[in-house]
């Protein structure tokens, strides 16, 4: 054996913020809009300018004749002839590839041109005439479920294989979409116990993603074989799908799925897809098709919700009770709306102990762009309400909101409302920190200067993560001692393929620059089930450990048919195999594979949770562990345009175990940035299920402008080597919103239930107390001078 | 883009020249095309991105004659006889970083990185502008580029950082002083 004695982790020298900087530095990141296949035709979309109506008539003949135009589709030539399954959805499957008789929201596609290039396409788009007979619409859940209301899906949506964490529960009313519910203790006896109940009514609007590279995919379909190369999150979902639609087993279907220009939840499901492959069926040609950004504004959102919450507070401020209704409008189509509403229920409990909750959470169908997974993921939904609502508490009972949270909030052992018992949290270290750091007293005053007010704000958050759900993970050991990981997992930004290539690294104690990640293709990587919900860094982690080990484990059995001792003998040490107890002797990587004729070495890794809900309870396993944060504000309001301004921010989160530090500061930082623009100003506006603000010129995201002066993080870890990860790219986010409203409310005494904190309401509300003669305490006012307690709704009471 | 096939419908495409990334380069575009289609389309330069096509988000920067431009806004017609950089254009001949994107990569400076090359061409120009930029100056002058990943805080520590290099550099003696 030849000497193998090293410095110890030398492996770990040249690693740098992401593994492939060089690429994102140099314009050279291969997205799938950089995509040109041989042959490809160009495709553009006519889109439905109504609301809600059946499509009487579409006359193609014009802009068939358009040299260069090849193929036109509409739904019904879908239906009459392809030989193919019309619709899809990753639970229902209730969204057609091309409307079909009946349109459900402006933005729906409708005919599809594809022709030579894009500008031809363009043109004879313009020559296609579509008639309607406009139905009535509805636009917000309400509207859905009020008696009378027009139904959008007559006929009930087939449900097809879907994930396994997925309940489906469709009540009576034809325009629920799926509703989960939490049963916990004895609802009516917490509340008898309650020394106060609280009604209050929150809603948070529709919002979009936003990724600056929109939603682009290039498809190829021949008679027994499919390549799609598309931006998307979750590659093995599209490959299903299309295998489902076109009839052919998953082995016939290839998708190819390269790094994305930014996704957020934009890019989880099918919406494009399944398009680009039906014109590429009828046309024997590829098809490339790209949302114009103001397509990708009618193409997913965020859930716009109103959620109805009654809490029930002991004297001392214990929370006991806890009853809520959840309305999300998950727009004409469910893609994943049933599933978020589920996380969205459960997710209202927030992250205090309560004895007896009542949740009803509701996915409702409305003439309005489909609503799926976002950042966030439901939580920030629920968060707007909950933590906006335990600061009012703490005002109504004259307590300090941090130490009414402190006193509610989990700790190990206890259950959260599905039942679940809770370990390794961390809220109230997180929240301490957060008041430290922001510099909380909530004696003092607000501080005023002219005529801008200053105060603090806080919040504190729990977030779920899919559960269960599967990984797996191969990883390929050269004969040269390089490494090859393939994976599944989408880059996106958030370096996941850093992480891994980190994590490889520092198992096989080979350096960063020996180690590549393959492209993601579902021909060659193994199965992921989605790189979202905050699970890759953990649960694909583990599968490409347990890849490793396998490696490992074969390496030494290679190796020990090279030497005299037992594999049990041998062990891995400073890249190479040693005989354990001489580390100075040591066999490389590369002698044991090409000496044993190896060719390379493959581990296979698998990964899986287990857990699940109870339908009719809510009660089981919802999260295989949970993601915390807290966040404080400090902002400044102008008390004569209303205008506000963040001057500070603290983001604390939960880590577990930090891989890549960087990596963590940007996604909390990023998160900011999110949650900046839905605090204060992003929301989609309707005018009748019209969008008015489907462009960046009138759609504003945070820039560097926006960001605050001072941003500090805490990105806590547990300080145990073995501790789990904990996925953070969506945490922190959740907590941004409730912080800077409860910020503004003690800066002003403005209290605003409904995001974003536009100036406008600011003012409004500022004009309201100003009427009644200042805040008093104990008071809340809304916008609309109106108390926020009990209010009610036919549809929405809780009570 | 086979402009032929729809030449009679779509209009005649043009002969643009300019000077690309220091090498002459000739296109063919509609009178409608922007830059950013034919840089993307005939020169392939990825580079070069489209996030919002009416001027709002710096994603597809490029410089004109040293002045970063939205390149969706700039009709391809009319960068007849400019001078254009990409991010293409920023390394060396040789393929070495330049210091700009050299500091992008020592801070991590991205995440998605589809709005990096627009980040980085502005923030060439902002040194030649202001090399003194306070970072209250450098957020106000980078405020046209959008981050939806929401990097801004490392691309800020990354500018202040070449920001100071950059003076460093310039008071430092130089060879011959030595
Ligand atoms: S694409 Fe040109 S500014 Fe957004
Ligand atoms: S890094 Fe993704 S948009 Fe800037």
């Amino acid at each position: 054996m030849e000497s193998g004695g090293r410095e110890a982790s030398t492996w770990r020298e040249g690693r740098s913020g992401m593994i492939d900087s060089y690429e994102r530095v140099t314009g050279r990141v291969p997205f799938a809009t950089n995509v040109e296949v041989q042959g490809m035709l160009h495709a553009v979309l006519l889109r439905s300018q109504i609301a809600h109506g059946r499509i009487t008539r579409i006359d193609v003949s014009r802009a068939k004749e358009v040299p260069g135009v090849h193929t036109i589709l509409t739904g019904a030539d879908i239906v009459v002839r392809g030989a193919f399954k019309a619709r899809f959805g990753p639970v229902f499957r209730d969204q057609p590839i091309l409307a079909i008789d009946k349109v459900r929201f402006v933005g729906e596609p409708v005919v599809a041109v594809a022709a030579e290039d894009r500008d031809i396409a363009v043109t004879a788009l313009a020559l296609i005439d579509v008639e309607y007979e406009e139905l009535p619409a509805v636009f917000t859940p309400e509207e859905a479920m009020a008696n009378g209301a027009p139904i959008l899906h007559e006929e009930r949506p087939e449900l097809g294989a879907t994930f396994a964490d997925i309940l489906i529960n469709r009540s009576g009313d034809p325009n629920t979409c799926n509703t989960f519910k939490v049963r916990r203790g004895d609802i009516e006896s917490g509340f008898a116990q309650s020394d106060h109940i609280f009604e209050d009514v929150f809603t948070s609007p529709s919002v979009q993603h936003v990724p600056l590279e929109t939603h682009c995919c290039i498809a190829s379909v021949e008679r027994s074989r499919i390549v799609i190369t598309t931006g998307t999150q979750i590659p093995y979902m599209v490959r299903g799908q299309i295998a489902e639609i076109f009839g052919l087993p998953a082995s016939a279907v290839q998708v190819i799925a390269p790094p994305l220009g930014g996704a957020y939840g934009s890019k989880c499901y099918p919406s494009i897809e399944p398009i680009a492959a039906a014109l590429s069926y009828f046309s024997g040609r590829p098809v490339r098709l790209q949302n114009a950004r103001d397509e990708e504004f009618v193409t997913i959102t965020k859930h716009g919700v109103k959620i109805y919450m009654k809490t029930g507070v002991r004297s001392d401020g214990r929370i006991l009770a806890r009853k809520v209704l959840a309305l999300f409008n998950t727009g004409a189509y469910a893609d994943i709306g049933p599933r978020l509403i589920k996380n969205g229920g459960y997710g209202t409990n927030g992250p205090v102990s309560i004895p007896h909750v009542w949740i009803d959470s509701h996915a409702v169908y409305t003439n309005v762009t489909p609503a799926g997974a976002f950042r966030g993921y439901g939580i920030s939904q629920a968060a707007w309400a909950y933590d906006s609502q335990i600061d009012m508490i703490a005002h109504r009972l004259e307590m300090d909101p941090y130490e009414l949270r402190m006193k509610n909030l989990l700790v190990d052992g206890e259950p959260f409302c599905t039942g679940e018992l809770m370990h390794d949290v961390h809220f109230r270290e997180l929240l301490t920190t957060a008041r430290d750091r922001i510099g909380w007293d909530w004696s003092a005053a607000p501080e005023r200067v002219g005529q801008k007010v200053r105060a603090k704000g806080m919040s504190c958050i729990i977030k779920s993560t899919v559960t269960p759900s599967t990984s797996t993970a191969s990883v390929k050991l050269n004969d040269d001692g390089s490494l090859h990981i393939l994976t599944s997992s989408i880059e996106l930004g958030q370096g996941v393929h850093t992480l891994l290539v980190n994590l490889a690294s520092d198992q096989l104690q080979i350096p960063v620059g020996r180690i590549s990640v393959a492209r993601v293709d579902t021909d060659v990587t193994p199965y992921d089930q989605q790189t979202s919900s905050s699970r890759s860094s953990w649960s694909m982690g583990h599968a490409l450990t347990a890849a490793i080990s396998d490696v490992k484990e074969q390496l030494l059995s290679r190796a020990a048919e090279l030497s005299d001792e037992e594999a049990s003998q041998l062990e891995i040490r400073n890249g190479h195999v040693s005989v354990i107890g001489a580390p100075e002797q040591g066999l490389s990587y590369q002698e044991v594979v090409r000496r044993t004729r190896a060719g390379n070495i493959v581990g296979r890794g698998f990964s899986q949770t287990q857990g699940g809900l109870d339908p009719e309870s809510g009660q089981g396993v919802a999260s295989v562990h949970w993601h915390q944060a807290a966040g404080a504000a400090e902002v400044e309001v102008d008390l004569e345009t209303g205008h506000v301004k963040v001057v500070k921010y603290h983001a604390g989160v939960y880590a577990g175990r930090v891989v890549n530090q960087v990596h963590g500061e940007l996604q909390t930082e990023g998160n900011l940035a999110m949650g900046l623009g839905q605090a204060l100003w992003e929301e989609l506006l309707y005018d009748n299920g019209q969008l008015q603000n489907g462009s960046l010129a009138d759609y504003m995201i945070a820039s560097f402008d926006d960001m605050p002066d001072e941003v500090d993080l805490n990105i806590l870890e547990s300080g145990r080597p073995d501790a789990e990860l904990h996925g953070i790219g969506e945490t922190s986010l959740p907590a941004v919103m409730p912080a800077i409203a409860n910020a503004v409310f003690r800066a002003t005494g403005v209290r605003i239930t409904d995001l974003p904190l536009t100036a406008e309401k600011v003012l409004r509300g500022l004009k309201a107390l100003e009427a009644e003669g200042g805040a008093k305490n104990g008071d809340l006012t809304t916008p609309d001078g109106a108390s926020t307690d009990g209010q009610k709704h036919v549809v929405g009471s809780v009570t | 883009m086979e402009g032929e096939v729809g030449t009679n419908v779509v209009g005649e495409a043009l002969e643009v020249s300019f000077v690309l990334n220091g090498r002459a380069t000739t296109v063919r575009a509609r009178t409608h095309h922007t830059l950013v289609d034919v840089l993307r389309d005939q020169e392939h330069l990825y580079g070069v991105r489209e996030g919002c096509g009416v001027g709002m988000c710096g994603a597809c920067t490029v410089l004109v004659d040293g002045e970063p431009q939205s390149g969706c806004l700039i009709l391809a017609v009319s960068a007849e006889g400019r001078e254009i950089t990409t991010v293409e254009g920023l390394e060396d001949a040789s393929g070495e970083l330049s210091d700009i994107q050299d500091a992008f990569v020592r801070h991590t400076a991205f995440q998605c990185s589809y709005c990096t090359s627009g980040f980085l061409l502005a923030t060439k120009r902002l040194l030649e502008e202001i090399p003194d930029a306070s970072p209250h100056e450098v957020k106000t002058y980078l405020a046209g580029n959008l981050c939806r990943c929401g990097s801004y805080m490392k691309i800020l520590a990354a500018v202040t950082d070449l920001l100071e290099r950059r003076r460093t550099v310039a008071l430092a003696p130089t060879k011959e002083d030595a």
